[in-house]
């Protein structure tokens, strides 16, 4: 639907035009950035700490070295995440176990010299998928012909089930601002009751790189012989509403889509400070989701 | 409701006390005013009496009324750009005189001047209201080749836009959704075709227009920032009319012409934009039903029933339609219909009953098989019958008063969604208003130097049932407020009422017949509020009404101005005005906010104060070969919301600080007139990052003061030239019948790449792991070249 209207705008965007340009920022304090989304999986748990950087820094940012990085599981399990890299803290699930179940509630803990921050998830249900199918598309107004995958899996009865559904093109995660595909419930968002529904077109639809060639021209999402993996995480409701932020934040279509933009504004956090000294600020997210996996390669005799 | 009865009886005692003890003795000069070439009725036309030094304005449907001692008198009308009458009149007993006024020249010919002086800029109690005519709208250089009513107003001082291509206009601080647009006394919900680039208003079928940014009348409200009045045409009653063009977006064709000869005419308008007519002849991608394509129609029709009693029926359809393919898409529009009535109770009681109907609405689909779909519509719709009166006392006293009666039926979204033959109803609930207000007004001279106009209006909402109402709690200012109880409305019960006060004074100090100060107050009220959190409003916004969570705007204007005209023919006219507004429960919206579909949408939405002032500069010169104005507005327009920006006022998306616009018309007497127009307007303000974050692989923009609207982007500048071209008036030494011109126009002249924000995201490429994600800056101009268009444009 989003897209759709994007596909309007881009026919009126012929007279706009846009142009780099590098404005002078206010300078500002660096702040803190904890990444700390974890899976049940049984895989390499990783958990980012750095300072943020002006704006047009373009260098990798300053990984935070020698915090204390714990995540505490309601039933007294503390696993410790250890710093292999400067301000990258991992936890080996392959080797030691997932670190939850469904419904188990963690707490992250990180202490870095004397300040301490904190933040909590609960592992939430996730559906398994049915299935993955490819359709064929012929080339109309907007797309050239076009192959595109489709994920089928049913949200679970009762409102408030919220999803981050990432997808992968031949291994390669999809990782585009408007790649960004959450669901709440079957749906899009609160507030609308599509509870318990097999997920709905545009969600099932939004594990398709979008993709332009040189030309600015869209490409079929898939071609022969391209395979697609598909994830769908649990995440909280809390955790909805900040992808949704970044989705708002990042996904800018530019030129005449400007006309409809919203203002820039900073993402939430659920990461709370424990202390008291006002210089410190914090940013970031911890979630702690449940994962089901499918995944498909596209044959086209098979269509 | 005690103060109220009490003022209102006041006003009624006192005006009425000071014309009853002499009316035995008084006579009545009243009528209508013409245009002898089209019978169009004459709004604002001046009726003179030299002996007297008074005078009366035609209202808006052309009727004017004085009251004065019997006796011979000599009687002067005059209207701009028309030849003035002189009549002499033996007015030993009332008198019913309709007059019929030649224009000047029939076309593109407006700012001429006749040889008696017009100056109501400077004798009228009214401020901060500008008119325009359709000559004048017509004669500034024009987009994409197409003359529009909403981009001309832009040129008056006070308006402004959040920039080029959006919808709608600001003024005095105002939002879009703040403005009162009437067309032919009905609202129009979105005044805008191709999501702002051209206004709803099909200039063949438009007579005249007003905005009112200060010293509203009490007749008017339901919204706190302006009044923009356009009024239609009647439709010529002399002979039978074609008229219409082909220009670059549009074909136009307008016929009009007499039912009955002075007695009853009709006009009918129509536009339709032509891209996809003209790309099917290049491609064939839209054969599936693809289209992209807008169109309006505007109808109006009279009738003369007698000398008493006249009707105007009127309507306005319009669409905008962007298809897919045959059975997806999106389209919108609006439809409204207008019947008046107006009655002559006798020759100093006018009257007007207006019955309106306006309904917006828009239409999504999705889905190309029954599977799969999502149909999505929303409409706001209104009845509404309005009373109006005016009672022309004495020359010294016009009486007006009457009554608005607004039924609202707002649906914010209709949608049903099917996911795999399964079918989910999203919905959201209905909402019905009630507004209803009285008001009475009295416009009065006090010797030759004072006139004010005073008046008073109340005015009263309610939401009523059936349907669900909410209790939220109280989070963190900025954050979701989350229903904590629902209650269930029975159809008829009111959830929750509200009733304002809405005073209202204008007055008028002549300090020479040429010069006048003036000062006004005005309070205004809005009970529906137009829910949008982007930079321009879009289609797709709704309207909603006031509820026990969001409670009616407010705001109270004061502003003073200096009126001074210079030379015997009004060579110049100028003003200076100084405003300041102050606003409460103005609404904005968390980050994040979801408005869209959304059942519990209050608690998305958050209410503050607003301010704005400003400085206000006029100079418009009347005469000569060259002619035209130079409009300056010195202004700041800013809101303060618990929840944003560290609940410190912030600057609008639309304010700016500096708004210079002239328009320079060249009209010398040949077939050839040129106009240029140039605007210069400080940058509007923007958010600007300070920081970077990484999350998850995605680059953020970050604030670390968690300011809004922090820098202002750069200035804009524009020049747009046009020239008109007459076609000659005669072929092979004969008059021609048909009368045609050219319009070729330039917009944006130098090619300037005048930005319309600057926003800040992570480049286009696929990020990599292990490499640090590109941040830019990407300035964006809605309209970054030279456009020229031509038009050719016919009548006969």
């Amino acid at each position: 639907m989003r897209k759709a209207f994007l596909y309007l705008i881009g026919i009126l965007s012929i007279l706009s035009c846009e142009d780099q340009i590098t404005p002078d920022l206010e300078d500002a304090p660096a702040i803190l950035i904890i990444d700390a989304f974890l899976t049940n999986q049984d895989s390499v748990q990783t958990i980012r700490i750095a300072q943020s950087q002006p704006y047009f820094d373009n260098s990798a940012l300053q990984g935070v070295s020698g915090a204390t990085v714990l995540v505490n599981h309601i039933d007294g399990t503390v696993y410790e995440f250890v710093e292999v890299a400067p301000g990258y803290y991992r936890y080996d699930a392959l080797a030691n176990g997932s670190i939850a179940r469904i419904q188990d509630s963690l707490t992250l803990q990180v202490t870095i010299g004397e300040d301490l921050f904190q933040a909590g998830s609960r592992v939430n249900r996730v559906p398994n998928i049915d299935s993955i199918t490819f359709r064929f598309e012929e080339e109309n107004l907007f797309l050239p012909d076009s192959y595109f995958a489709e994920f089928w899996s049913r949200d679970p009865l009762g409102p408030g089930d919220t999803y981050w559904i990432k997808s992968y093109k031949n291994g390669q995660y999809l990782n585009q601002p408007n790649e960004i595909n959450i669901a709440y419930d079957a749906g899009f968002s609160e507030g609308g009751d599509v509870d318990g529904l097999i997920f709905i077109p545009p969600i099932r639809d939004g594990i398709n790189p979008f993709e332009e060639d040189e030309n600015d021209d869209f490409v079929s999402p898939f071609e022969d012989g391209d395979s697609v993996y598909v994830e769908i995480h649990s995440i909280s409701n809390e955790t909805f509403r900040f992808l949704n932020d970044v989705r708002i934040q990042t996904d800018r279509p530019g030129g005449f889509a400007e006309l409809f933009s919203v203002p820039l504004s900073n993402v939430r956090s659920n990461i709370i400070y424990r202390g008291t000294d006002p210089e410190i600020a914090v940013a970031g997210f911890f979630n702690v989701a449940a994962v089901t996996g499918a995944g498909k390669r596209l044959d086209v005799t098979d269509l | 409701m005690v103060y109220l009865k009490y003022v209102l009886c006041l006003i009624v005692v006192h005006v009425l006390g000071t014309s009853t003890g002499l009316a035995q003795e008084k006579v009545t000069l009243s009528g209508y005013l013409f245009d002898t070439s089209n019978g169009e009725t004459l709004i604002g036309a001046t009726v003179y009496i030299p002996d007297l030094e008074a005078g009366a304005v035609t209202n808006v449907y052309g009727f004017y009324s004085i009251t004065l001692t019997p006796g011979t008198y000599q009687i002067e009308y005059r209207y701009i750009g028309y030849q003035s009458v002189t009549r002499n009149l033996d007015l030993s007993t009332s008198q019913r005189v309709d007059i019929e006024l030649d224009s000047e020249s029939k076309l593109l010919q407006e700012i001429v001047i006749t040889d008696e002086i017009v100056d109501l800029n400077v004798t009228g109690v009214q401020m901060g209201t500008n008119s325009m005519t359709m000559q004048t709208i017509a004669s500034i250089p024009p987009f994409l080749g197409e003359v529009d009513v909403l981009k001309s107003i832009q040129f008056l001082p006070g308006v402004s836009t959040v920039g080029e291509g959006a919808s709608g206009f600001n003024v005095r601080g105002g939002g879009v959704g703040q403005n009162l647009v009437l067309l032919d006394e009905a609202p129009v919900y979105n005044s805008s075709h191709m999501l702002g680039f051209f206004s709803v208003f099909n200039p063949d079928a438009v007579k005249d227009i007003q905005l009112i940014k200060g010293g509203i009348p009490a007749k008017y409200g339901g919204r706190i920032a302006s009044i923009l009045d356009i009024r239609m045409k009647e439709g010529n009653s002399k002979e039978l009319n074609v008229s219409g063009g082909i220009g670059s977006i549009f074909s136009r064709v307008a016929i009009e012409g007499p039912l009955a000869k002075d007695k009853a005419s009709f006009i009918v308008a129509a536009r339709r934009s032509y891209a996809d007519a003209v790309a099917k002849v290049f491609t064939n991608a839209l054969d599936d039903g693809a289209a992209l394509n807008f169109y309006d129609l505007t109808l109006k029709t009279n009738y003369n029933i007698n000398k008493r009693n006249r009707i105007y029926l009127s309507g306005y359809f319009g669409r905008d339609k962007f298809k897919f393919d045959e059975a997806q898409g999106f389209n919108w529009g609006n439809s409204t219909a207008t019947l008046r009535w107006n009655h002559i109770f006798n020759q100093r009681l006018f009257s007007n009953f207006t019955a309106f109907f306006s309904d917006y609405d828009y239409e999504l689909a999705f889905g190309d098989d029954e599977l799969d779909k999502f149909d999505w519509n929303s409409r706001i719709r209104t009845f509404n019958f309005k009373p109006e009166f005016t009672y022309f006392i004495n020359p010294g006293n016009e009486l007006s008063f009457g009554g608005e009666f607004i039924n609202y039926d707002f649906e914010p979204a209709n949608a049903v969604g099917v996911s795999n033959g399964e079918v989910s109803d999203v919905s959201v609930a209905r909402k019905n208003g009630l507004e209803w207000a009285v008001y009475l007004s009295n416009d009065q001279k006090l010797g030759s130097n004072w006139r004010m106009q005073y008046g008073l209006r109340y005015s009263n909402f309610a939401l009523v049932g059936p349907g669900p109402y909410y209790e939220f709690d109280n989070p963190e200012p900025g954050q979701r407020r989350n229903v904590i109880n629902t209650f269930q409305a029975d159809k008829g019960e009111t959830i929750e009422q509200y009733g304002n006060l809405e005073p209202r004074a204008s007055l008028r100090y002549q300090i020479s017949p040429a010069a006048s100060l003036k000062a006004s107050y005005n309070r205004t009220v809005q009970y529906i509020h137009l829910v949008s959190n982007t930079t321009a409003s879009n289609p797709l916004d709704i309207w909603t009404p006031s509820t026990n969570n969001i409670e009616p705007q407010k705001a109270d204007q004061w502003s003073i101005g200096y009126f001074k005209n210079y030379g015997a023919q009004v060579n110049f006219e100028t003003s200076v005005e100084l405003y300041y507004r102050q606003a409460r429960n103005q609404i904005d919206y968390i980050d994040g906010a979801d408005l869209l579909i959304n059942e519990y949408i209050e608690g998305d939405l958050l209410s503050g104060d607003g301010r704005a002032y400003g400085l206000e500069l006029y100079v418009k010169k009347n005469t000569g070969l060259i002619n035209g104005w130079i409009s300056y507005t010195l202004a700041r327009t800013e809101l303060k919301v618990n929840g944003i920006n560290n609940y410190q006022w912030y600057p609008t998306r639309y304010d700016q600080t500096h708004n210079l616009k002239a328009a320079v018309f060249y009209d010398p007497e040949s077939r050839w007139k040129l106009s240029a127009n140039f605007t210069m307007l400080s940058g509007t303000p923007s958010t600007f990052p300070t920081s970077r974050l990484e999350v998850q692989g995605y680059l953020l923009p970050y604030n670390y003061y968690n300011s809004r609207n922090n820098v202002r982007i750069p200035l804009f500048h524009r020049l747009d030239l046009s020239a008109t071209l007459t076609g000659r008036k005669t072929r092979k030494g004969r008059a021609r019948k048909n009368e045609d011109y050219w319009i070729f126009s330039i917009y944006n002249v130098y090619g300037r790449r005048n930005p319309f924000s600057i926003y800040f995201s992570q480049t286009d490429d696929r990020p990599m792991p292990g490499v640090p994600i590109e941040s830019q800056a990407t300035q964006v101009s809605i309209i970054g070249s030279i456009v020229p268009a031509i038009s050719y444009n016919f009548k006969f």
